[in-house]
């Protein structure tokens, strides 16, 4: 840090990352101050010890994971140090740089079979089960000091309406409840945001589970949540309304896990305050809104563009202002280098023409996908939508669910752009009784094949080199979910059970979009029919000790 | 939908779940003619996905014991047998007694357990600590714990079995439901199912926590009841723990699978029955996680993943019922594993082959079979270790 910059900087708190002295700017996370030396591989996967750096910016990965003050598994995007604080690194044996674990991933560069393997022969079962035991696992368990740290007093409520979301769409009917007079809760995970005016805002607050509501509506929905690092919430709402927006989505190609592979909320995220991102010439994959605003916003890091199919006359000059090249109507093969991506190669779709790219950082624009597990989770009707790709809540025009008292508002429910908010407005007017209720909005297209199904019909026919990674939280790579078909198996959930796809800490957000893709083509269905794995509680991993917490505030359940 | 691809078959089974698979296997390997199998939901959808994997010899009496340690012999050679690893990790069973009158009773559990010549032991509150990293001091009084016994993984399990069947030639229609049971002449002649009927003299019931539902459609009523068992997993750590923990007093268990994540459950009293399917209650996440950091406090720093429901077929005296049963000749029962079917099945399938077969078998009818809940007797023993 400069002396110019400590005169215009508070200073922040002072911690030690793996044993040196870092100094935080005031609401800075753990990764913020990574992110000074550039883009930090601060994970190891956790089958073949492959070095990953953050991929989502969000919270929503494994790979930012670090263990503080004897916690384990903590995100270093989303914690903020406190002074004394010890941030260490998990996964790596001796160190993270230098693994030797990491041996795995180059002796057997086709994957360890560990579902037809390590069976014969029989007097070795001991020592294989010592081996493979070790190579699994996130970092050691926590230490009692640190879960007697985590013991916060419980926080009950009963409200209205609870709004799950404070983006444009839950800021407009939060908007409009407080003008006539409503006093919604609004909760968001972010760790700071512009305050809801007349509505309570509480931040890094994340729904753990939405049960679904008893038949007879007698009852308000019960929601379980936590504030971070561990206060546990028990939410009584009469009403919910979901705006928890969407995300990008990841793509398949070979070596798809190395570090400098993100998805663009990474991208935006790891450049906070209009600082430069932790790349300097990235390649933008995509053709759509969320490719032009990657490439505007960061255009002084951003090298090339590579379109899955053709690229809009607009998206055409934004890139040729910004002095960005083009690849139209290309396959993303593989991404090169080890610690840090070097290099991708692409095939032109159609001529076969194969060229590689030079890059440090691969940006995933291509499909924004809605969170949609908690509308699973509470049993809304869902409809799949051959574009993006994605299962998204049936509802009427003001955002009713199939759920009686639940809405779905913005992204989350397929409004785009200015839609956005007037959908959770419309939303606010029919929870005042303003709007009665209506037909389900068919406006948007139910079926047809999506842009993806064709794009990975024609990549998954092509060799594959490198490794390709359906699951990065659980290390489980493409040919391991092929296999599943191969096998005679069908669906997603017993794909989920035989390969142990989407059962990772992100809770299948970033396998299970193209995972249905693949099923589907090798099943030869459509993806809808794939079906979607059920979406268990928590939503988002959730300490126990806030759960614990909040035990006595539970209302007597039907029991015998 | 798929359909049945011969009209009649020597055997149709009820259930693709692990004891169906294995009773399917079994008979194809004794030459017993065309087998299906029918389920009405997917592959390992029922509680044979759904378990905590735990395989363990230490039972209250002397006939669970058995069968308890001839499976544990089937599960080693497993991986073997089928192709596929089941990590199958015998690193003990320790149920924790809170009180003199619990471990008592646990004592005698182990010196029956010991007499069949296993390695089963008490431990003191000190030898439990060790092996259970991180309890909480004055937790428990002591335990009862047997080395040979542990856990697998339920899944490949399934995928093993259900290959080896079909490679012997059982058809199992998947999404394929069983609505009913003909006869003629007082002995079963065809099974309904919902991609039409067919013609075959041997039904066995492998429904698992349906078996009670799939008997009442029969016409053959049994008193089993089912019960909503939820589980969850918290995030994979490094091995820290090694055996299967059950207490005693509440049935809470926990274990440390393969992939490092801490997996358990404890009873709920949930109403009995199917109807309320199999999701996760809003009182299980609180319940479960004040009970597991009250007993090892560091776990409070880990975080829940997701969780999940089946259910226990039980049984009023907590034996399995296998048996054919005399009120409708070949109707076999396959059922009443009170939520151990799948540290059972590799032993019990054989005797439900046997049933089948109408061949000899060890078991005897009086403890196993049907006729017990309607016979003129009161049950001969009761298997009260109904735990984990």
């Amino acid at each position: 840090m400069t002396a110019d910059s400590e005169m215009v900087e508070p200073a922040g708190p002072r911690f030690s990352f793996e044993g040196r002295p870092r100094e935080a700017r005031p609401g800075d996370s753990v990764l913020d101050v990574l992110l000074r030396d550039g883009l930090p591989n601060l994970q190891r996967s956790p089958h073949y010890h492959r070095p990953r750096a953050p991929l989502c910016g969000l919270g929503q990965c494994t790979n930012c994971l670090v263990r503080v003050n004897g916690r384990p598994n903590v995100r270093a995007c989303r914690y903020e140090p406190a002074e004394g604080d010890r941030v260490e690194t998990e996964n790596g044996w001796p160190s993270r740089r230098f693994d030797a674990l990491a041996g795995f991933d180059l002796l057997f560069p086709s994957g360890l079979d560990t579902l037809h393997g390590f069976r014969r022969p029989a007097w070795a079962t001991r020592f294989y089960q010592f081996v493979v035991r070790r190579l699994t696992g996130f970092g050691a368990p926590p230490s009692s000091e640190s879960a007697a740290r985590l013991r916060a007093p419980p926080e009950v409520r009963s409200v209205d309406v609870l709004i799950l979301g404070a983006g444009r769409a839950g800021r407009a009917c939060a908007a409009r409840l407080v003008a006539a007079g409503g006093s919604p809760l609004v909760i968001d995970r972010a760790r700071s945001l512009e305050p809801v005016s007349g509505a309570e805002l509480l931040t890094r607050t994340t729904v753990s589970f939405l049960p679904p509501r008893p038949a007879d509506g007698a009852r308000p929905f019960e929601v379980l949540a936590y504030t971070e690092p561990a206060r546990g919430l028990l939410l009584r709402a009469q009403r919910v309304v979901v705006a928890v927006g969407s995300y990008d989505a990841s793509l398949l190609f070979g070596s798809n896990d190395r570090p400098g592979v993100m998805t663009a909320d990474g991208a935006l995220a790891m450049a906070p305050r209009g600082g430069p991102p932790p790349f300097r010439a990235a390649i933008v994959f995509g053709a759509g809104d969320r490719a032009a605003e990657v490439v505007r916003r960061l255009e002084a890091q951003v090298s090339a563009l590579v379109a899955p199919g053709v690229v809009p006359p607009e998206l055409v000059r934004v890139c040729s202002d910004a002095g960005v090249e083009i690849y139209p109507r290309s396959l993303l093969v593989r991404a090169h280098g080890r610690s840090r991506v070097r290099s991708v190669e692409l095939v032109a779709r159609g001529s076969g023409t194969v060229s590689r790219v030079a890059c440090d950082a691969v940006v995933l624009a291509h499909r924004r996908v809605p969170n949609v597990p908690v509308l699973f989770q509470v049993g809304t009707r869902m409809r799949w939508h051959g574009d993006p790709g994605a299962y998204f809540p049936e509802v009427d025009p003001a955002g009713r669910t199939s759920v009686p008292g639940l809405w779905a508002v913005g992204s989350v429910a397929g409004a785009r752009g200015a839609a956005s908010p007037l959908s959770g407005d419309r939303a606010a007017r029919s929870l005042l009784g303003a709007l009665p209720a209506g037909p389900v909005d068919a406006s948007r297209p139910e079926a047809g094949p999506g842009e993806f199904e064709g794009y990975y019909r024609e990549l998954l026919r092509r060799p594959r080199p490198g490794r390709w990674v359906a699951c990065p939280c659980e290390d489980i790579l493409l040919k391991e979910l092929e296999a599943v078909t191969a096998g005679g198996y069908r669906g997603v959930e017993v794909a989920k059970r035989y390969s142990g796809l989407g059962t990772g800490l992100c809770q299948g957000r970033y396998c299970l979009p193209d995972a249905l893709l693949v099923l589907a083509l090798h099943e030869g269905r459509a993806p809808s029919e794939v079906g979607y794995s059920t979406q268990r509680p928590p939503v988002h991993p959730t300490p126990l000790a806030a759960l614990a917490a909040l035990e006595p505030q539970m209302a007597p359940s039907e029991e015998r | 939908m798929t359909s049945p691809r011969r009209a009649a078959y020597a055997v149709t089974i009820v259930g693709a779940g692990i004891v169906g698979l294995f009773t399917a296997y079994q008979l194809a390997r004794a030459g017993a003619g065309p087998i299906l199998v029918v389920d009405r939901g997917f592959l390992s959808g029922g509680a044979s996905g759904r378990n905590g994997g735990g395989v363990r010899q230490q039972w209250d009496t002397r006939a669970t014991v058995r069968l308890a340690r001839e499976s544990v012999a089937a599960y080693r050679r497993f991986g073997r047998e089928f192709g596929y690893n089941i990590w199958f990790r015998q690193s003990g069973y320790l149920f924790l007694a809170e009180t003199p009158a619990e471990l008592a009773r646990l004592t005698t559990v182990s010196q029956l357990v010991r007499s069949e010549g296993l390695d089963a032991r008490i431990l003191d509150p000190e030898g439990v600590a060790r092996r259970v990293d991180g309890i909480a001091p004055g937790a428990v009084v002591g335990g009862a714990y047997l080395g040979s016994d542990g856990t697998l993984y339920p899944f490949p399990a399934i995928w093993g079995v259900y290959e080896a069947a079909r490679a012997l030639g059982v058809e199992v229609l998947l999404g394929v439901d069983a609505t009913g049971v003909t006869s003629k002449d007082g002995h079963v002649a065809g099974l309904v199912t919902s991609a039409g009927p067919v013609a075959t003299p041997r039904v066995v019931n492998a429904a698992g926590g349906w078996s009670g539902e799939f008997a009442r459609r029969a016409g053959v009523e049994v008193p089993n009841v089912a019960t909503r068992h939820e589980i969850l997993a918290l995030e994979p750590m490094r091995p820290f723990l090694d055996p299967m923990v059950v207490r005693v007093s509440d049935g809470l268990y926990f274990s440390q699978t393969m992939r490092g994540e801490i997996v358990g459950g404890l009873t709920m009293h949930h109403p009995p029955g199917t109807t309320g399917g199999m999701s996760t209650s809003p009182e299980f996440l609180p319940r479960m996680a004040r009970t597991l950091t009250a007993l090892v406090p560091r776990l409070g720093g880990l975080n829940v993943l997701r969780a999940w429901s089946g259910f226990y077929d039980d049984t009023p005296d907590g034996f399995p019922v296998i048996g054919e049963d005399p009120r409708l000749p070949g109707f076999v029962h396959a059922h009443g594993f009170g939520g151990h079917g799948f540290m059972l099945a590799p032993a019990a399938s054989r005797r439900v082959a046997d049933a089948v077969l109408r061949t000899p078998s060890d078991l005897d009818p009086e403890q196993f079979g049907p006729q017990r809940f309607f016979g003129p007797r009161a049950p001969a023993a009761v298997e009260r270790l109904q735990l984990g």
